[in-house]
């Protein structure tokens, strides 16, 4: 804070003065010095109660063990986003060691940040998907999603999906069969594709000689929805372009949920289910951590395997090879080679969102 | 300013009793069971191809989690696992700066060694001299598909791509060898456009890094298609059917998936049909 003594008839130095966000507390410190206002006041008497209160209700609940401590220190962490260096890491050691107790496994959570030059961008081969969902199984095994019967939860949705054909007969056909959303024919037969799909499909092989499979996941967008109707801002896009969620800031109002025009947020209804045998060890405070009841997750382009320089779990398991992965800003990555050279789109462009999933064919 | 500080107490008082009696709540007891190691292998790509047997890198940590449904792997803990260099990548240009490995076919393969020495030496059997396709008298075991060869409609057959005189090796259009661990040499000399998309990272699979200059496992031609089975008969698809994941489980309450049914399966589809012919 050098600028501080700056004369006030500068107005650029001014300026870039109230951008800086210690600025404020700094100046409150400084009034506060000087004559103990009534908020002070308060401040400072709330913050000895608490701190004695801590004592007291640990003492009340005969829990002074360092799950207990974990907990309150959760209780009162920022938001992810606003935390010093020092308070992160503090946040991970904690993490750490409460995962570690609670799985009877050694678990790292991990606080890399984003890469300088590196905006993430994914690609999708429409026509080779064969709906084997196997990169839905191998999200869940990365990313320690809540399993079985009680609470499954799922990142990845592979849509079957009805190959539609704009022939002569069907144009003139009867009436609708009640299903999907038109986009061809006439206004009583739906010719062409449906944009309504199957989700529980369960044919002994796949791929069907009828359906084609439309795998769908977070976008990654770069003007993304869930992100203006977080009323906590606990989910924001990173600067190599995921957006992600700080799950302890999360207040559960599901806004997101209602704002994705993808359905890729999941919510956790319930505890999550994970054994210690299922348990991922390798995770990041942004990604694959353990979440909590009352808490929104999604698909994070798997950011504890890509900001380590690995590819994300469902790339590496298609075994079709339909999923492509890169770096947008580097010209020679497989994602700008596809952009390049085939022919793509984006789910729903009318929405405004940017996405950096991009569905291509042969 | 007594009564904000009472309400402050109290609340801190009432958030600490909720947060310390969920936190004891949570505490699971985790017991370790000793079990009987099963050996599990799994396939990696497609069945009959390249395989793993499960076991653990480190404590905690499998080198592969596969799929109690279907028997595939699904996830690496390392993705580099019994491969090899690729040796010279396939053309040298701007675009190969990793490096590349692959997982070597021959090790699966018995017979290879001896195979081109022993038995076909090139002088014996004796050499074809014609390219008319006849029918496989032996070696039916090693490769069953071959009795009905579904690649190039006909067009091609065995010796196309085996090599006539050392039978361990395939053969390029000049008649030169090459290694049964670099399929995509002799694959490329048909699928050229195919070719030049998996060189560059378009077609096909890789598993490790994903950087342009990062450390990469390239599958193979072979790893994902049958050479001697591609055109799957009527299916005329490059890929075999394989058996789906298990579906996600229904919503609470959901008895079964018949909301979303489409309007050509099942009983859905005839009742459409049927008041198709009514309207008319």
């Amino acid at each position: 804070m050098t600028d501080k003594k700056a004369p006030k008839n500068n107005p650029d130095i001014e300026q870039t003065s109230t951008c800086d966000t210690t600025e404020p507390s700094e100046k409150n410190k400084e009034t506060e010095s000087v004559s103990p206002s009534r908020r002070g006041f308060i401040k400072q008497m709330g913050g000895l109660s608490v701190a004695s209160l801590m004592g007291t209700a640990a003492l009340l609940t005969h829990s002074d063990d360092a799950e207990a401590n974990t907990t309150w220190a959760e209780w009162f962490q920022g938001n992810y986003r606003l935390m010093t260096d020092e308070e992160k890491e503090q946040a991970i050691a904690r993490l750490e060691r409460r995962y570690t107790s609670e799985f009877g496994k050694q678990v790292t959570v991990d606080g890399t940040p984003a890469q300088e030059g590196v905006l993430f961008g994914y690609a999708l081969n429409i026509q080779k998907c064969i709906g084997c969902r196997r990169c839905v199984k191998a999200c869940v095994e990365e990313n320690n999603q809540s399993r079985g019967d009680k609470q499954e939860i799922e990142w990845i949705r592979v849509l079957k999906m009805e190959k539609g054909e704009f022939t002569i007969d069907k144009m003139n056909d009867g009436y609708p069969g009640g299903y999907g959303i038109q986009v061809g024919g006439n206004a009583y037969s739906a010719a062409g594709v449906v944009l309504e799909g199957e989700h529980y499909y369960e044919p002994k092989k796949v791929p069907e000689s009828d359906s084609f499979y439309f795998p769908i996941a977070c976008m990654q967008c770069e003007k993304p929805p869930c992100v203006k109707v977080c009323p906590v801002r606990t989910t924001y896009r990173e600067p190599d372009g995921i957006v992600v969620v700080d799950y302890n800031w999360c207040i559960g109002c599901r806004m997101c949920i209602g704002a994705c025009p993808y359905w890729a947020r999941r919510f956790n209804w319930g505890e999550p289910n994970l054994s210690s045998k299922d348990m991922n060890p390798k995770t990041h405070y942004l990604g694959n951590r353990p979440r909590m009841k009352g808490v929104v997750e999604k698909c994070t382009f798997c950011i504890q395997r890509t900001r380590k320089g690995r590819y994300p779990a469902c790339v590496e398991v298609c075994p079709v090879g339909a999923r492509k992965f890169g770096n947008l800003l580097d010209p020679d990555s497989e994602v700008r080679r596809v952009l390049a050279r085939k022919r793509m789109f984006r789910l729903k462009a009318d929405a405004n969102t940017y996405p950096k999933f991009f569905y291509f064919i042969d | 300013m007594k009564k904000y500080n009472i309400s402050a107490v109290l609340i801190v008082l009432i958030l600490a009793v909720v947060s310390s009696a969920s936190a004891q709540e949570k505490k699971v007891v985790t017991k370790k069971a000793a079990e009987p190691q099963k050996e599990v292998i799994c396939f990696e790509s497609r069945l009959g191809a390249s395989e793993v047997t499960q076991r653990e890198i480190k404590p905690g940590l499998p080198n592969v989690k596969c799929s109690p449904k279907t028997g595939a792997v699904l996830w690496w803990g390392d993705p580099y696992e019994g491969t090899v260099p690729m040796g010279k990548m396939p053309i040298k240009a701007d675009y190969s700066k990793g490096v590349a490995v692959v997982k070597p076919r021959s090790a699966k393969m018995a017979l290879l060694p001896i195979c081109g020495t022993a038995c076909h030496n090139g002088t014996y059997p004796p050499l074809p001299k014609n390219k008319r396709p006849r029918k496989l008298t032996m070696h039916t075991d090693i490769v069953p598909d071959s009795l009905n060869l579904q690649h190039g409609r006909g067009a091609i057959w065995c010796l196309d791509c085996h090599n006539t005189k050392k039978r361990n090796k395939f053969v390029d259009n000049f008649g030169d060898e090459i290694d049964f661990n670099q399929p995509q040499k002799l694959c490329g000399k048909c699928h050229g456009p195919i070719y030049r998309d998996w060189r560059d990272g378009i077609h096909g699979k890789r598993i490790g890094q994903w950087a342009t200059t990062g450390k990469k496992r390239w599958f193979v031609c072979t790893e994902c298609h049958n050479p001697h089975d591609v055109q799957q008969g009527k299916r005329n698809s490059g890929f075999a059917q394989l058996a789906p994941e298990p579906a996600p489980i229904l919503p609470k309450g959901m008895k079964n998936a018949d909301h979303e049914r489409h309007h050509n399966t099942d009983e859905s589809g005839q009742e459409n049909k049927g008041s198709k012919q009514k309207g008319h």
